[in-house]
């Protein structure tokens, strides 16, 4: 037996001429997390998919309990005892949280061919329990809420009897009391002796579960380092190269008249009476929890749900919410949350996914190509995307400079008034953080109105000039970011 | 910002050797020469402008169903569309209407028919395979209905579009399907409809939310998907001289199989107009190939069907290999 669950040494993988990994090692040991950080684009998913053999290294030797192995594939690591959260969750949402636990390796029932749901069911039950979580088994993983996918995910793991679990960016698109519960389920798996690969760009949470951590730069190997003996500054300096300050330090902008405002906006169930305003130069902040109807509230806004009652005014005018280009061409920009389902065009390039919305509002019938280069050129700088050229495919870029690209096609739009920003640095590192950050401070500059939804404390209380609380559809409350805490707003968002 | 080095700023291009048209090229080519050295006159002038000919028609059909399926629907009752086109514009040329109307009722039946699919499949959110499945009978029947399942002869009349030889030997048919590639390529690079259909189906919630209307986008490739049918059917009838209900029946097959092995995706989003055209040559070299090496005309269609799985399999297998 070896001490190791996980041991690679020598990881080269390229893509094209590009070198995405150049000479990484990495290990792991039972009853430890081990985390991964570098910035977006630094090769952490690419590492962690040859572990999970979805992807073949170039060079590069993998041992996997001691046992060398040559060909891994997915099948191979899933027996092997290797399971993955991905970071784009992939359940299937039709699904009952017990089939998709089940799915692949479903139990028969006495009558052939059928399944035996009751004893799927009450085995998904255990294991859920297990996690301390109570869960009907029965209902569609589409109808649970995001941190569920997580969940069900986990719960195949250690239904597969998983010795090693990997995450990647798990809390992305969690809310905080969801990132709570996940901390606490991966405190439970590292004492049932399971070693767990950690991905996040959220240096806060390495801090609290970490045991071991990596670091990644440009695909090349910096180091592995005991977490207690390192800090914040550290990981940043090794991972940027750089100073960057984990709170950001926002520049004032000077606020100016009402340029956007909501009156009793409602939608059945979801949205209740919702009343603000938003200045020029102004950064509305929208906190909650999950499910508080946040995402809801800018849907309406953009023309995506219909509101049953309430007004909107753009510059003291009546906008009356329809659809989505609509609302574009009334001013209103909306940077979606989820954006794989809502915003990237798969088996595009990052032109074609750059352009989108200003084609749509130029109306233009034949695409000036050059011009279209030059914009997306203009976003990679700006934004400091990193790919290997136009023609790469949005999803080959990483995590981070996919939700570049998504957020930079609403920038190319220069008469818009109005920003919604659903979640903007999901999945961002922290030095490219800064820089969505100053974007939105160029927006307030020019005098924009910007709403940003955020589970993200930190971001929240640094860039928001005022935060509205949404907590079960209605806005309860507005506050000025002036001596405010994380405390305080967390106990506004749960209405103690 | 600093210590990054800046992006590679020029359009990085697949090795040739790895792409989907260098494949077909080469399946072609081998076709080509294995048939050429058994029956040498595989190469002649001849011959190869009667392959031209023959996959005119199936190349302006193939050209709409790339679209079709690009925005990821599929329209299935195109063959029975063209039939049904075929046999009213054979009646009305036997009823010695003016040419002028009867490209008129032509294209404009197509469309409707074509249409008829498109609206179905978006008011009533419905997968298109099983509306077109439907309408795949209606028009079939109503083909059946209006010629009392008769056989409609035009001998000598409207032969200009299926039968003209320019200089004496270039199938205008031909010229004509060549436009189309052309025309269809173009919109599908150049225009910002070509963007819609990519954007549509590659991913439609998404295309929504950067204010792209789905609808708009389908109804107007059903649109030309019909303009399309309504051609190809005159073309048709033109070079055969009669027309039947069954006219134009497995056509619809043939065009789906030509894009798929073309590259492009079922699932919509991906493929260009240069895969179809090289799937489309293909399905024509194969067919030329089965007669010139007289193989039993009972088991040609056999032979046929194995050649397109293979082709598809290979076609899968590089779209495999190049992901890596
Ligand atoms: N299939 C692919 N084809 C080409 N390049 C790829 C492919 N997959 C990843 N890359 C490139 O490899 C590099 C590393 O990507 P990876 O997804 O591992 O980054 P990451 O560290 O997980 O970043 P993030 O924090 O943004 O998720 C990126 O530059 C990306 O563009
Ligand atoms: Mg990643």
């Amino acid at each position: 037996m070896s001490d190791y669950l996980v041991k690679v040494s020598g990881i080269v993988k390229k893509y094209g001429g590009h070198e995405v990994l150049k000479k990484v090692s990495f290990d792991l040991k039972p009853g430890e997390v081990h985390c991964i950080v570098g910035e977006n684009g630094a090769g952490k998913s690419t590492l962690i998919k040859i572990i999970s053999g979805a992807v073949h290294p170039d060079s590069g030797e993998i041992f996997i309990m001691g046992r060398k192995v040559r060909n891994l594939n997915p099948r191979l690591a899933i027996e092997l005892g290797i399971s993955t959260v991905y970071q784009d969750t992939e359940v299937v949402d039709t699904l009952s949280v017990a089939e998709n636990i089940f799915l692949g390796s479903e139990v028969p029932s006495p009558i052939p061919i059928v399944v035996n749901r009751r004893y799927q069911n009450e085995q998904a039950k255990a294991i859920l329990k297990s996690l301390g979580i109570s869960i009907d088994p029965d209902i569609p993983v589409g109808e649970l809420p995001l941190v569920y996918k997580q969940v069900v995910q986990i719960a195949k793991a250690l239904f597969r009897q998983s010795k090693i679990i990997i995450f990647d960016e798990p809390t992305a698109s969690l809310g905080l009391e969801e990132t709570k519960a996940l901390m606490e389920i991966i405190r439970s798996l590292k004492k049932r002796g399971m070693g767990i690969i950690y991905i996040s760009h959220y240096l806060k949470e390495i801090f609290e579960i970490g045991d071991r951590v990596t670091v990644l730069k440009d695909g090349e190997y910096m180091g592995t380092y005991k977490v207690s003996e390192v800090d914040t500054e550290f990981l940043v300096r090794k991972m940027v190269g750089r100073e960057v300050h984990l709170f950001y330090k926002r520049e004032r902008v000077p606020i100016g008249e009402k340029l956007f405002e909501v009156k009793g906006l409602s939608k059945k169930e979801l949205v209740e009476n919702v009343s603000f305003e938003v200045r020029k130069g102004e950064i509305f902040g929208i906190g909650g929890l999950a499910g508080s109807g946040r995402t809801e509230l800018v849907s309406l806004i953009f023309g995506i749900l219909k509101p049953d009652a309430g007004e909107i005014y753009i510059e003291g005018r009546r906008y009356v919410p329809k659809t989505p280009i609509h609302a574009i061409r009334n001013g209103i920009c909306m940077v979606p949350e989820d954006r794989k389902r809502m915003a990237m065009f798969l088996g595009r390039d990052i032109v074609e996914n750059s352009v989108v919305i200003i084609n749509e509002l130029l109306k233009v019938a034949f695409l000036r190509k050059k011009e279209e280069m030059n914009m997306t050129r203009r976003l990679i700088n700006e934004l400091d995307i990193v790919t290997s050229g136009f023609s790469q495919l949005i999803e080959h870029l990483s995590g981070g400079n996919q939700q570049k690209v998504v957020m930079g096609r609403w920038l190319l739009d220069e008469n818009a008034k109005v920003f919604i920003f659903d979640e903007p640095t999901k999945g961002v590192d922290v030095g490219a953080r800064e820089r969505i950050y100053q974007v939105m401070i160029e927006l307030a500059k020019q005098g924009k109105a910007i709403i940003m939804v955020s589970s993200d404390m930190p971001e929240l209380l640094s860039m928001s000039d005022r935060i509205g609380v949404m907590r079960k559809g209605k806005m309860v409350e507005i506050l000025d970011n002036k001596d405010l805490s994380e405390e305080k707003l967390l106990r506004s968002f749960i209405g103690v | 910002m600093e210590g990054r080095e800046k992006v590679v700023i020029e359009k990085s291009k697949r090795p040739f050797y790895s792409t989907q048209w260098f494949f077909l090229l080469v399946a072609e080519a081998s076709l080509a020469i294995i048939t050429g050295s058994i029956n040498p006159r595989f190469f002649t002038l001849n011959n190869m402008v009667n392959i031209l000919d023959q996959i005119s028609v199936l190349g302006i059909l193939a050209s709409g169903m790339t679209l079709i399926i690009l925005t990821g629907e599929i329209d299935i009752s195109i063959g029975t569309n063209l039939g049904l086109v075929a046999c009213v514009s054979a009646m009305l040329i036997k009823s010695e209407v003016p040419t002028f109307w009867i490209v008129m009722v032509a294209l404009g039946l197509a469309v409707l028919n074509s249409m008829l699919v498109g609206i179905s499949t978006i008011a009533f959110k419905a997968p298109s395979f099983i509306v077109s499945l439907g309408f795949l009978s209606v028009f079939r029947g109503t083909a059946f209905a209006i010629t009392k399942g008769v056989f409609q002869t035009i001998y000598g009349k409207f032969e200009t579009l299926g039968l003209t030889r320019l200089w004496g030997w270039f199938p205008l048919s031909f010229l004509i399907g060549l436009v189309i590639y052309i025309i269809v390529d173009f919109l599908l690079r150049f225009t910002r409809l070509g963007r819609h259909i990519y954007a549509v189906g590659s991913n439609s919630l998404a295309a929504f939310y950067s204010g792209i209307s789905i609808a708009k986008t389908k109804l107007l490739v059903f649109f030309i998907n019909g303009l399309l049918i309504g051609l190809a059917s005159m073309i048709l009838l033109s070079k055969i001289g009669a027309a039947q209900p069954t006219t134009g029946s497995g056509m619809e097959l043939k065009a789906i199989g030509a894009v798929v092995i073309g590259g492009t995706a079922l699932t919509g989003g991906r493929g260009n107009i240069l895969g179809t055209f090289l799937g489309v040559l293909l399905m024509g070299i194969i067919s030329n190939s089965l007669n010139m090496l007289r193989i039993n005309p009972y088991f040609q269609e056999v032979v046929f069907g194995i050649f397109i799985i293979i082709a598809l399999g290979v076609s899968v297998f590089s779209a495999y290999f190049k992901k890596g």
